[in-house]
């Protein structure tokens, strides 16, 4: 297991690279002498000469290569420099807006997972009837549905009309309920088919023929059996999803003006502030890496088959 | 066997359903001209916020422009702006995606790494930053969702070129000292395509998501272009009196996109293929 | 290791379980002060208000991201705009003027104390007036700054201010919310230096405290119980962050803010759903400040006097004012309000005349061109870029309207929309070809308006590299700084007379209306008036039932 751990991990390092070296190349791309901006950002005007003071300070007039690596060891120590707009510190600032959205991910888990799962099973097990034909209908709806729209008519249907919730911001646990319901909505199509799919082919399996032929009731198969070995693919799919959420939350934190980083990502490219960008950019990217490998060690975890395959390799 | 795939697409009934939608919206979109009532872009603020009336079947929007024919114009910048994406994405991935599976070695180990690294972002993600690079524009936001897209595509296509190269007609080819080119363009091509054009017509109504989504924020197309994105976020100050300005524009984004999710569902399942 | 389903089971559950929690959890933070501060509600007063931007680091000797209404609420000047114009003793309980009117001596007040308990006296006075001369440049708008020659503590509660000349609005802009009123001693930062370095906290003498600050989300201000003067009548204010117009109607209507006020801040098709309501106060302001477009003479084209003529023609103010403003807002046609100081001039406006503008259009080399929807000139098309502030609902409005308007006579709009901050930059450095400005209002109006023209510092105005183009500039600013420095009234109102009259003909602003401030509060809310200076909120007349 722990060798397996290891591997992993390092597999990861030569991605996280990347994601460093794209995000570094990205910020090169833009248009704009950035020590002039940061002279802006810092209330001093930039004269040609303090710009070129700043440019040797900075090291922007040393080669790419150079400038690649410098700016890695400050991002390793977390520098990720200061936002045009804000003057904070990006780190800072990305700190204080990842929580939200966090929060609004993991509330929009709990929906995916509390909607799609009874749904997704049950039209497994009456297959044709009509409560599958709902599901695939949800299951189209869910996946064709823009975000923003689906955000208003609940803001318009159920806060507005109903009064059941407050309208907009971040504040109680009803607050977190319709934003958090909106980013769920496209995943729960897909989970709810994904489960039906999965369920069905495990109620094929032999070791459910052999239960069925021992006696054992229905239910008890597929909350016994069937129910955990249909929830892997899930599982997995999730954790995935979580790094997905992460742009999906742009959308929703708009809507809903949610103070995460989907909307620090969109004010800040609005405002062309580029450090925040890259910031941002890079965060996001190598939260998504993360999770995706917190995935594969919870599926080994639970699979023991598959770490096995993956020492050999 | 193309007669069996011709009489199932006949008789599925959901291709009929929404093939017939997306041919409609294909109508409206090339006749616009002809079919609005009422330039899309004209402002006449003494009409402002009307309900349907004869000269406004949908009534107008905030600045008095009439909502019906904006919204037909939509369909022109949606669905031309999804095709756009596909086919550039297309141009790009095709080639790519054959030469490094056909060619292996390292060309397709550099590709395979170049992939682990793009792929390492969430899509919509890496398009927002390159747009927030670029600045906002219709331009700049197809750039990006191709730059963005093309890596998928190429990677199933090197699959797909990968499992055809193994063949016994391939080999063939090559002992008979084909020259490369031929086989791809005469062997390879014919093999992958039909697959690769399902696959891109199931992401169309993700494309049009996105597109639309993008415009929402303020990124895609600019002012006074139609588009059903912006329609909905220029309707916003206005969703508590008049809410039919914000539910048009999304029926038609939600309508288009189940329409293109079907027909590639459909497809797909004639066809008999399933995405990766 | 391979889990029984069973334990599977649990463990998933168990999983749930965490998730709810952590999300529960998450928002426990949130609702133990939410219901802290419904407690309070029950004890206290306590209103709660909304800004659509942080309210910045409340430095009394800087700018943006600084606002107005939060700076005001934490400091005060030495003496106070109060109405009409006259003006009052604040920290200043008397003055004296010499006769040749270079020597001001401010006799202050003895009671006051700043709200960490340390005394105001004529000290701290001259500290941070000379915190804010040293940075002088920045400062270059406000004519007063350059006139200072030399700061005095005549005795403890005595302060002598030399001007280099005689200044005739020295009072008057001692009344201004920035950059010269006073913050403590244990405020300065180790460098004394406030405008490079900030404050170490903010600690001034006015009638607000700030307690509880998270940026970018809510600001606490707190009645300061030390205060000299009338006490307000709440105990807190919260300002809640909401950059959007449609956020802060639906929040309001929520009862989860109590008050909207100030101008822009919610669109005009809004005020008015609320007016007709019938469940809210409204009210509306006098006439404060003159909504404009600024027009850049420095682009090429607009260094046309024809095609600026042109815009001034081709823009219809009263269908703005009639289905935009629903006639909220009075037609402008000059810069400035006739009500305010020396701007009455004789001029004829601009009227709405396509045909004219058609003709000007024509008469300035661009062109109709066959199939082409807009008007070119040696191949090159008529667009023009119009910046607005993203969160300021009317601008977006007009700025909308404008486009489509334009357009029906081959001028092509790009519209540019940018958060406040960012704006300002642009705005500065000029890279703009049409700008929504507005006039200052009082008591900036005329006088300190027209100086920042002249001024090229970063606290001066985009007027100033906007007007550049022109040829009468230099003409222009040599009779800004005469006027102001002028002592003699007739002279004043003779060379204002000339001044506004060149800014007119050469059609570099096209006044739009006459702004006013909105107020909609809940019915439990009293004492909501309009102050003096239109930037100000009146918190501390405003009582919460």
């Amino acid at each position: 297991m722990s060798w397996f751990i290891v591997k992993r991990v390092t597999s990861l390092l030569p991605i996280l690279f990347g994601i460093s070296l794209i995000t570094f190349i990205l910020l090169h791309l833009t248009p704009g002498d950035p020590a002039a901006a940061y002279l802006r950002a810092s209330h001093i005007p930039p004269t040609d000469e303090a710009v070129a003071t700043l440019r040797a300070e900075l090291g922007l007039d040393k080669p790419l290569y150079i400038q690649y690596v410098n700016w890695l060891i400050k991002v390793v120590q977390l520098d990720l420099g200061i936002s045009y707009v804000s003057k904070n510190s990006v780190w800072e600032e990305i700190m204080l807006h990842f929580f939200p959205t966090v929060q609004l991910a993991f509330a929009s888990c709990i929906f995916i997972i509390v909607i799609s799962l009874p749904i997704g099973m049950i039209s497994a097990i009456y297959r044709g009837k009509w409560i599958d034909q709902f599901s695939r209908i949800i299951a189209f709806v869910s996946v064709s549905m823009p975000a923003f729209w689906l955000g208003f008519l609940l803001i318009y249907f159920l806060s507005v009309k109903l009064d059941l919730f407050p309208v907009l911001g971040r504040g109680t646990f009803a607050h977190l309920v319709l934003p958090s319901l909106t980013l769920a909505f496209p995943y729960i199509g897909t989970y709810m088919r994904l489960l039906r799919t999965s369920t069905l082919e495990n109620l094929n399996e032999p070791f459910v023929v052999y239960a069925r032929a021992r006696g054992l009731r229905e239910r008890r198969i597929v909350s016994r059996h069937v129910l955990k070995k249909s929830l892997l693919p899930v599982l997995t799919g999730l954790g995935m999803s979580l790094g997905n959420m992460l742009s999906g939350a742009v959308i929703v934190e708009t809507v809903f003006a949610w103070p995460g980083m989907g909307s620090l990502f969109i004010t800040s490219i609005l405002n062309r502030d580029y450090p925040m960008i890259q910031g941002c950019l890079l965060f996001m990217g190598a939260i998504f890496v993360v999770c995706n490998l917190l995935v594969d060690l919870t599926y080994a975890f639970l699979d023991p088959r598959i770490r096995w395959e993956g020492g050999k390799k | 066997m193309l007669k069996n795939v011709k009489r199932k697409l006949l008789s599925h009934k959901l291709i009929m359903i929404s093939s017939l939608i997306i041919f409609f919206m294909t109508l409206l979109a090339l006749f616009a001209p002809f079919l609005a009532p009422n330039d899309p872009n004209l402002v006449d603020i003494t009409h402002k916020l009307q309900g349907s009336s004869s000269k406004f079947p949908l009534g107008t929007d905030h600045l008095g422009r009439c909502i019906w024919s904006r919204l037909i114009y939509g369909i022109r910048t949606s669905l031309g702006t999804a095709f756009l994406v596909m086919g550039l994405t297309m141009i790009i991935s095709i080639p790519i995606g054959i030469y490094a599976g056909f060619r292996g070695g390292w060309v397709d180990y550099l590709f395979m790494r170049i992939c682990d690294i793009l792929m390492a972002f969430p899509s919509l993600l890496l398009s927002l930053a390159l747009i927030g690079i670029l600045g906002p524009g219709l331009g700049n936001l197809i750039l990006a969702m191709v730059l963005v897209q093309w890596i998928f595509y190429a990677r199933v296509i090197r699959g797909m070129v990968l499992s055809v190269k193994k063949q016994n007609f391939i080999l063939a080819a090559e002992v008979c000292g084909t020259p490369t080119l031929v086989i791809v363009i005469k062997h390879i091509l014919p093999t992958i395509i039909s697959q690769v054009v399902v696959l891109a017509f199931m992401d169309i109504g993700g494309i049009i998501l996105a597109i639309s989504g993008l415009s929402f924020l303020g990124l895609g197309i600019q002012p006074p272009g139609a588009e059903w994105g912006m329609m909905i976020n220029d309707s916003k100050p206005f969703f508590r009196t008049h809410p039919s300005l914000m539910l048009y524009p999304g029926m038609m984004i939600l309508i288009v996109v189940i329409a293109f999710n079907l027909f590639g569902e459909a497809l797909r399942d004639v066809l008999d293929l399933r995405k990766e | 290791m391979f889990l029984k389903p069973s334990q599977f089971v649990i463990s998933f559950v168990g999983l749930l379980i965490f998730l709810t929690i952590l999300v529960t959890g998450c928002s426990n933070t949130a609702n133990d002060e939410e219901n802290r501060s419904n407690k309070d509600k029950d004890k206290s007063k306590v209103l709660t208000f909304s800004w659509s931007g942080d309210i910045g680091d409340l430095n009394p000797h800087t700018y943006f991201p600084n606002q107005w209404f939060s700076q005001a609420m934490v400091y005060e000047p030495l003496v106070y705009y109060g109405e009409g114009g006259e003006i009052k003793p604040w920290l200043a309980e008397s003055w004296e003027v010499s006769k040749d009117a270079k020597e001001y001596v401010f006799h202050l007040r003895k009671d006051v104390r700043f709200s960490d308990g340390s005394l105001f006296n004529a000290a701290i006075v001259k500290k941070n007036f000379d915190t804010v001369l040293a940075n002088a440049p920045q400062h270059e708008w406000m004519e007063l700054i350059n006139q200072i020659k030399s700061t005095e503590v005549v005795d403890e509660y005595t302060f002598k201010l030399t001007l280099h000349k005689p200044y005739y609005p020295t009072l008057q802009e001692l009344t201004y919310i920035r950059p010269l009123r006073f913050v403590g001693e244990a405020a300065f930062p180790d460098s004394q230096n406030t405008f490079a370095d900030g404050l170490k906290s903010p600690i001034g003498t006015g009638p607000w405290v700030l307690s509880e600050y998270k940026k970018n989300e809510e600001a606490v201000f707190t009645r300061n119980e030390k205060y000299w003067g009338t006490k307000p009548k709440i105990d807190k204010v919260v300002v809640k962050v909401i950059p959007d117009g449609e956020s802060r109607v639906l929040a309001f209507e929520k009862n989860e803010i109590d008050l909207i006020f100030g101008n822009g801040v919610i669109s005009q098709d809004s005020f008015q759903f609320l007016k007709e309501s019938g469940k809210y106060e409204t009210k509306l302001s006098e006439p404060t400040a003159t909504r404009a477009l600024l027009f850049n003479t420095n682009r090429e084209a607009l260094k046309d006097l024809k095609l600026r003529l042109a815009l001034q023609h081709a823009f219809n103010k009263q269908a703005v004012i009639d289905h935009i403003f629903y006639g909220t807002e009075k037609k402008a046609d000059t810069l400035f309000a006739p009500t305010i100081p020396y701007t009455k001039i004789n001029v004829k406006p601009y009227e709405y005349d396509p045909e004219k503008a058609k003709q000007l259009l024509d008469e300035a080399g661009w062109k109709q061109v066959k199939g082409k929807p807009f008007r070119e000139k040696n191949g090159e098309t008529l667009q023009l870029e119009l910046m607005f502030i993203s969160t300021d609902n009317i601008q977006k409005a007009i700025a909308e309207y404008a486009q489509g308007e334009f357009r029906k006579l081959g001028i092509d709009i790009r519209l540019t929309s940018k958060e406040e901050e960012n704006f300002w930059t642009t705005a500065n450095e000029g890279n703009f070809d049409l700008l929504f400005t507005a006039s200052w209002g009082a008591p900036f109006d005329p006088h300190s308006y027209l100086s920042a023209i002249t001024s090229a510092s970063e606290g001066g105005s985009p007027d100033h590299k906007a007007l550049s183009g022109l040829p009468v500039k230099k003409e222009l600013d040599r009779k800004i700084k005469e006027v102001l420095l002028s002592t003699d009234k007739e002279n004043r109102n003779r060379l204002y007379k000339d001044i506004l009259t060149t800014l007119h003909e050469q059609a570099v602003y096209l006044p739009i209306s006459y702004q006013s401030n909105v107020a909609i509060y809940h019915k439990n809310i009293s004492g909501v008036n309009f102050l003096p200076q239109d930037y100000e909120v009146p918190f501390t007349s405003i009582d919460v039932k």
